[in-house]
């Protein structure tokens, strides 16, 4: 036990003496959160509106009125044909035309389709706002998000990419780190079980990636005022769950990578791009094709994220995310099977 | 004299066991896999229905509801409650509830652009069908330069940027800070090497493996998805020279004030991260608040990513992307002027 | 029953032998000495007896329990101590030492009597972190590490290389201590000297055990390895070390006495700690000058100062002409520099380092081709001209980061500690090269550890805490310190500066 201790306290002060790469961990987290809940917004706002219009009519100088008031659009210049609105659009100086046609008694709209979402959301907005307000048979209600804030979405992917890259590299490259300098050969050659230096590895980490949760979900509530709308005991628990899957794959990869570059590349090709590629944490599963959609089945973020956005967003109970649950109980099963079964007690 | 150092580095990334396969590799699996996954395009979308009309106009929406292509019809609910259940474990996005001829659309807005879109497609019909042949639609839409709205087409620049990102910004820092580890550069530092020539020597190899990559994609790009470059070839390789110089630079400076490679990389991801998230790579910059709109002035990769998509898509040539170049040639110049300054061949 | 039984050990990396039906035996309480160039097996051989590596055929035993079978037994009764630094870089002295104490169960006090002698030395440092701690500082913490829990057979990987002097022989009498409490040791180590302090060695070479013996037998043995004929340097023309007239000599090499390296007050402090304290001297032209000096006394920083890759702090000093304060840049163009290990990029070709750094110093193109073939030819390596330099012995790599270094025909080279890790023969052979280059009237400026290769030397400096204590020929400080060899010099020298500075 003793022995036990004294292998925690020297894991912990290799990671807090690297001061640059704590200052990354969590200044990561931090940024990451202001950035996503603050800047990266896929929101519908100040759009570059130009106006085409040789006589305005009265009905058109409402519809012209109504857009310059609402948030989403900023008419930026009054033009008077088609082409000019559209050279304007190339040059990146609108993003959208508004033509009256007078003859036609309707309203067209030139938009700029580079980014078709966006071109959509436009359109779909400028109409609402032209038509001014009306009874309609439709009601829209926006469920979980009713002002659609992207930081809703975001927030548990982060915690997703987060919690694995903290833990399953800096794990991985932590152990490696040692074969790499040659004070894995004393360890084994000690009287120490293998499996304890393992397990010893993996509890700072453990308590550091704790301690990351914790800051992630403070900010999220306090700064970013996303709800903690589940039961708090659920989130971290299965957080908990997941961070025992990131650890039990940087176990892994350190037993298969015999450089600190080679476990880098690994963590980075293996976890990193999946993660941020394939788990619906920016890009949505549903819209890839079905050989992407098989290969997401088997990244694990993509299971903690969808359990936490039901969890934290919609504030649904466990039972609701038992399927998730259940498929990451399983692959800490299996994994950590593997990674101990191939952790090698010998060099070779 | 430079000329050998610059056969070293090519002598050294062929005999590397690693980097060879990455080179060829990495456009393929790029431009395979990534316009796929890299899609915000909203499909799939799953509805459920809570009829309580039971009428036979209630029927015919949802046979339209089901054949159109951006919805997966997953069933009728007895109830709204239970309905709500669906989307709660995941089941279903959107649900629509049809009462005395008015319609409610409920959608899980969690991901705000998918909950709005989908609902605003769902209304379109519901409306459409609603009104049968009542009122002409009272506004049109004409969508420029990405006609058949193809979020491929977006996200294929995007790559561009992406791939320069990799190919100069990251295998050079790791190279130099490799060099450092290992102490090979203790030896050219003692010869008369000057500073630039060695940076240079280091860089070369990398802009023109970036130049193979950049072809290789575009010719993948048009014969994989036949998408080709709607303004001049030649803005697209101007752009990317100066994108290659401004992450070149970043890399240099990055790996002259780290000792290892594993700080190197975390720093260096610390701020790729930063400039993409901020650029307008994947959301407009326009939606962001005012202090991240500022920061777009100074990120190069914002300029680059406008620049590059007037080009490519909007077809836009010298004079549409003047101001750009403009921006990136400074900041590169500056930061280039830095990385030099900063590695020292005589320690203080 | 002997300790250590190794009966028909094989094994193969790929197609590399690296160790091919050896048998061994140790008996209780011996001093056992492995020795045998670099590649020849020896850590193989440590991995298979402390359990790392299994053996592909024969058997190990350790105190009778099977190395394959009975693994944790052996751990709990071994002490190893690899042969790279095996610390933590980023803890500290203290820190490490007590780590490596718990882990093995027992604490720094109750395993202190058995570390004393060399912790003693470090622990004014105790507080500094491993990484800032000089190559010989370190090897000495890794030591204690290695002794602090009394382990009944030690296993110890070239404990000594790249360690000075005197702390060798402060290492050994601690060795010798542990043997009178019962401790079997297995080492190894290309030092003579410490070769005849144990009581057998055996001599493995590309891995086969070609005898095993007592070190006087077997160094007669296989004298031609380990006892090469000293160099005969009257014979070649070339000033001896106890020649007086040196300067004479390399004079009408040179045409004129001007020294090649002059210094004079260089001072050069990290913080409060002054690694290079007021040093002055001068070297002429076509001299072998010895730069020596006990770990951490600061060789390296006054020779980085030389080379311009360090600024000093105070002071001033020429090399080749140029002030090594403002003209660093036109130094390095007429200096050659060969470092501790890393002097030749490991991924290339022989051909392809030597073409680089003919190339970097601005050499033409068709003269590169006709040198190097010459030089090829020179070494005999030829046939090896298209390997990797990584798969290259160590000798040879030395050798031939010798003759990269001196390509460019510089009028000085430096080198740092060029002959760390290989035996006696091949560095005979190294030696031969540099008094060739001398004679073509390269100074040679050269820090080592070993003593016979300070009498080579035409003048030698003794540093001591960052000061130059004593400095001459090998036969004027024999004189001056009425000692019998150089070894015993440096030993006195350096002993009585860490009294006075205790």
């Amino acid at each position: 036990m003793k022995q036990f201790v004294s292998f925690i306290i020297k894991e912990s002060k290799h990671i807090l003496r690297d001061r640059r790469t704590m200052l990354i961990l969590f200044g990561m987290p931090i940024v990451l959160m202001l950035l996503f809940g603050f800047a990266i917004t896929t929101d519908v706002r100040n759009v570059r509106t130009v106006v085409v219009a040789s006589p305005l009519s009265a009905e058109s100088r409402q519809a012209v009125g109504r857009l310059a008031a609402s948030e989403y659009f900023t008419i930026t210049a009054t033009v008077s044909t088609p082409q000019e609105a559209e050279l304007l659009i190339r040059g990146q100086r609108a993003d959208m035309a508004v033509v009256f046609a007078p003859k036609r008694g309707g309203i067209q709209f030139i938009v700029d389709g580079s980014d078709p979402n966006m071109a959509q959301q436009w359109t779909a907005y400028a109409a609402q706002v032209t038509a001014g307000p009306q009874s309609s048979a439709v009601n829209t209600k926006m469920l979980y998000n009713p002002q659609m804030r992207s930081a809703y979405n975001f927030v548990p992917a982060i915690m997703g990419m987060l919690l694995m890259l903290v833990c399953a590299m800096m794990t991985s490259i932590s152990i490696v780190r040692e074969k790499e300098k040659g004070t894995m050969e004393v360890l084994l050659v000690s009287p120490v079980r293998p499996l304890m230096v393992v397990v010893a590895k993996a509890v700072p980490y453990l308590l550091l990636a704790v301690l990351i949760l914790v800051l992630i979900l403070l900010m999220a509530r306090f700064v970013l005022g996303v709800p903690l709308a589940g039961s708090l005991f659920w989130i971290v628990a299965v957080s908990i769950l997941y961070i025992l899957l990131a650890l039990s794959l940087g176990l892994l990869i350190s037993s298969l990578a015999q450089t600190q570059l080679v476990a880098l590349l690994l963590s980075a090709m293996v976890l990193l791009m999946p993660v941020v590629m394939l788990s619906g944490m920016l890009f949505p599963v549903e819209s890839m094709p079905q050989v992407l959609r098989w290969v997401s089945a088997i990244v694990p973020p993509r299971y903690y994220i969808s359990a936490m956005r039901k969890l934290m967003i919609m504030g649904v109970g466990i039972r609701e995310v038992a399927r998730e649950v259940l498929i990451l109980m399983l692959m800490v099963i299996v994994l950590l099977t593997i990674a101990l079964k191939k952790f090698n007690t010998r060099l070779e | 004299m430079i000329r050998y150092l610059i056969q070293k580095e090519f002598l050294q990334i062929r005999r590397n066991a690693f980097l060879p396969r990455l080179i060829v590799m990495f456009p393929v699996v790029v431009m395979c896999i990534m316009p796929w996954v890299m899609s915000m395009e909203v499909r799939n979308i799953r509805v459920c229905v809570v009829d309580n009309d039971r009428t036979t106009h209630s029927q015919r929406l949802v046979h339209q509801i089901a054949a159109s292509d951006y919805f997966i019809f997953t069933g009728r609910k007895p109830s709204y409650r239970a309905a709500l259940a669906e989307v709660e474990s995941g089941e279903s996005d959107v649900i629509l509830e049809i009462r005395e001829g008015r319609y409610l659309i409920a959608a899980n807005a969690v991901n705000g652009t998918k909950g709005s879109i989908g609902s605003a497609y769902l209304s379109q019909i519901v409306s459409g069908a609603a009104e049968g042949a009542s009122p002409p639609a009272l506004s049109s839409s004409l969508i420029l330069y990405n006609k058949h709205q193809n979020y491929k087409l977006y996200m294929i620049p995007a790559l561009f940027a992406i791939i320069m990102m990799m190919m100069t910004g990251f295998l050079p820092t790791l190279n130099i800070v490799g060099e450092k580890e290992a102490g090979t550069i203790e030896q050219i530092n003692v010869t008369p090497v000057r500073k630039w020539a060695f940076i240079l020597a280091k860089l070369i190899p990398y802009w023109l493996i970036a130049l193979f990559v950049i072809t290789v994609s575009l010719l993948l790009a048009w014969a994989v998805y036949g998408i080709t470059c709607a303004g001049p070839l030649v803005w697209v390789y101007v752009l990317a020279m100066l994108l290659a110089l401004f992450f070149s630079s970043l890399g240099l400076i990055i790996s002259n004030y780290s000792d290892t490679m594993q700080q190197a990389i975390f720093v260096m991801w610390f701020f790729v991260v930063c400039i993409l998230l901020l650029s307008g790579l994947f959301t407009p910059t326009r939606s962001m608040p005012e202090w991240a709109r500022l920061t777009t002035y100074a990120n190069p990769m914002h300029y680059f990513i406008d620049a590059i998509r007037t080009v490519f898509i909007r077809g836009g040539g010298f004079a549409a992307i003047a101001h750009q170049l403009l921006a990136l040639l400074g900041i590169g110049l500056f930061m280039a002027c830095w990385a030099v300054r900063s590695y020292k061949k005589n320690g203080g | 029953m002997n300790i250590i039984e190794v009966n028909g050990v094989s094994k193969h990396f790929g197609r590399v032998t690296a160790l091919e039906n050896v048998s061994l035996s140790i008996s209780r309480g011996e001093v056992f000495g492995i020795i045998g160039p670099d590649g020849a097996g020896k850590t193989t051989l440590y991995r298979i007896l402390c359990t790392l590596l299994i053996p592909e055929t024969g058997r190990a035993t350790v105190e009778g329990f099977d190395t394959v079978s009975q693994m944790k037994k052996i751990r709990r009764r071994l002490g190893y101590m690899p042969g790279r630094f095996s610390l933590y870089q980023d803890l500290t002295v203290e820190e490490n030492l007590k780590f490596f104490a718990t882990l093995f169960g027992t604490s720094v006090e109750a395993g202190y009597d058995s570390i004393k002698a060399i912790y003693r030395q470090i622990e004014r440092f105790r507080n500094r972190k491993a990484g800032a701690l000089s190559g010989g500082m370190k090897q000495k913490l890794a030591l204690c590490c290695a002794l602090v829990h009394s382990p009944s057979v030690l296993l110890l990987d070239e404990p000594t290389t790249g360690v000075d002097p005197v702390s060798r022989k402060e290492f050994w009498e601690m060795l010798a201590s542990l043997r009178e409490r019962g401790i079997t040791i297995v080492a190894s180590t290309p030092y003579l000297d410490e070769v005849r302090q144990c009581d057998r060695v055996a001599f493995l070479e590309q891995g086969r055990i070609r005898g095993t013996g007592t070190p006087e037998n077997i160094l007669s043995e296989f004298k031609d390895i380990f006892n090469p004929p000293p160099l005969s340097l009257c014979k070649t023309g070339m000033p001896t070390s106890a020649d007086d007239n040196i300067a004479a000599s390399s004079a009408s090499h040179a045409g004129e006495d001007a020294p090649v390296i002059e210094v004079s007050h260089l001072v050069k402090t990290f913080g409060n700690f002054r690694a290079v304290d007021d040093i002055s001297f001068s070297v002429r032209q076509g001299e072998i000058f010895g730069f020596l000096g006990a770990n951490g006394a600061g060789k390296t920083t006054a020779m980085h100062m030389l080379t311009g890759l360090n600024q000093p702090t105070s002071g001033s000093g020429r090399v080749a002409g140029f002030d090594i304060r403002t003209e660093y840049e036109q130094i390095k163009r007429h200096i050659g520099y060969m470092s501790q290990r890393f002097s030749l990029y490991e991924d290339l070709t022989v051909s392809e380092n030597i073409r680089l750094f003919a190339g970097i110093y601005g050499m033409k193109s068709e003269e590169i081709t006709v040198k190097s073939r010459e030089l090829l030819r020179r070494l005999k390596f030829e046939d090896h001209k298209d390997d990797l330099v990584k798969s290259l012995p160590l000798g040879w790599k030395q050798k031939l980061a010798f003759s990269v270094a001196i390509f460019h025909e510089p009028g000085v080279v430096f080198l740092d500690e060029p002959t760390g890790g290989v035996d006696p023969a091949t560095r005979r052979q190294f030696w031969e090269l540099i008094y060739d280059a001398a004679r073509r009237g390269i100074t040679v400026f050269v820090t080592t550890h070993y003593m016979d290769e300070a009498e080579y030397c035409n003048r030698i400096s003794i540093m001591v805490d960052g000061k130059i204590s004593a400095i001459g020929t090998p036969a004027e400080l024999k004189q001056r310190f009425q000692q019998p060899d150089m070894d015993s010099v440096f030993t006195y020298l350096a002993r009585r500066a860490k009294r006075s500075s205790d």
